[in-house]
């Protein structure tokens, strides 16, 4: 799995590629963890290259989202590949996430 | 499938995609469709996960091996650790429509799988049987 975070003008984009699983999901959670810490208003998760994503990559965005709204901060989700949307789906997250076609629509929602 | 395929892994997440990479071709050459082999890759990733968790508690120097096989009963996946007794009703499990971090990985099981149970007869360690029915639509 890589991630890349860049800085945008109100935002923060963290694009992820590749399988999120047991293994790789701790990478994430530093992330999203260090992004909370420091109260970041508005973060974008861009899956677009997410190939796979089990219980352990949904927990870490679940708490990472729980983390945010603590402080009034916004996790958005964006491009969710189908087979993670159907995860999503399955799991419910699709009604507790913001998700979005794109990062424009992330970032000007 | 004429014969069983078996794939022993060291216990340790970095190998679970070597898992996922079998499972989902065992699944594919046994008939089923892109949507039911990724559920079945996905279940078998999950009940390994647990392997590490649960019964190995995060020791990664142990076995799992996973043993796929495509017959009358239809398509089975038997999970075996030489680690802590696992029981179902031990392993962290929440509600669909509770929100919080953990305890969906029975959930993702049980989507693959018409049967999930352990093998009480295994003395030592943990033998994990789960059966996908023939003609089953576990879609819905």
């Amino acid at each position: 799995m890589k991630i890349d975070t860049t800085v945008h003008s109100g935002y923060t984009a963290i694009s992820i590629a590749g399988e999120i699983d047991m293994y790789s999901s701790p990478a994430l959670r530093d992330t999203l963890l260090t992004m909370a810490k420091k109260k970041e208003a508005i973060v974008i998760i861009n899956l677009k290259d997410v190939k796979y994503i089990d219980s352990s990559g949904i927990a870490t965005f679940v708490e990472a989202l729980k983390k945010m709204l603590s402080y009034g901060g916004k996790l958005k989700m964006a491009q969710v590949p189908d087979r993670v949307m159907e995860i999503f789906n399955f799991s419910k997250l699709d009604k507790v996430f913001d998700i979005y076609g794109s990062i424009e629509d992330a970032a000007n929602s | 499938m004429s014969n069983p395929i078996v794939v022993t892994i060291p216990s340790h997440p970095r190998f679970l995609s070597v898992v996922r990479a079998a499972a989902l071709l065992a699944a594919e050459i046994s008939g089923m469709s892109c949507s039911e082999a990724e559920d079945i890759k996905h279940a078998v990733d999950e009940a390994c996960s647990n392997v590490i968790k649960y019964a190995y508690q995060c020791d990664c120097t142990r076995k799992i091996t996973v043993k796929f096989d495509d017959n009358q009963e239809g398509f089975q996946v038997i999970i075996e650790d030489s680690g802590n007794k696992s029981r179902l009703e031990d392993i962290k499990i929440r509600e669909l429509d509770e929100v919080r971090p953990g305890g969906l990985g029975i959930h993702f099981i049980k989507k693959a799988f018409n049967t999930v149970a352990f093998d009480k007869k295994k003395k030592n360690g943990n033998r994990l049987l789960l059966t996908r029915h023939k003609n089953t639509d576990k879609t819905a």
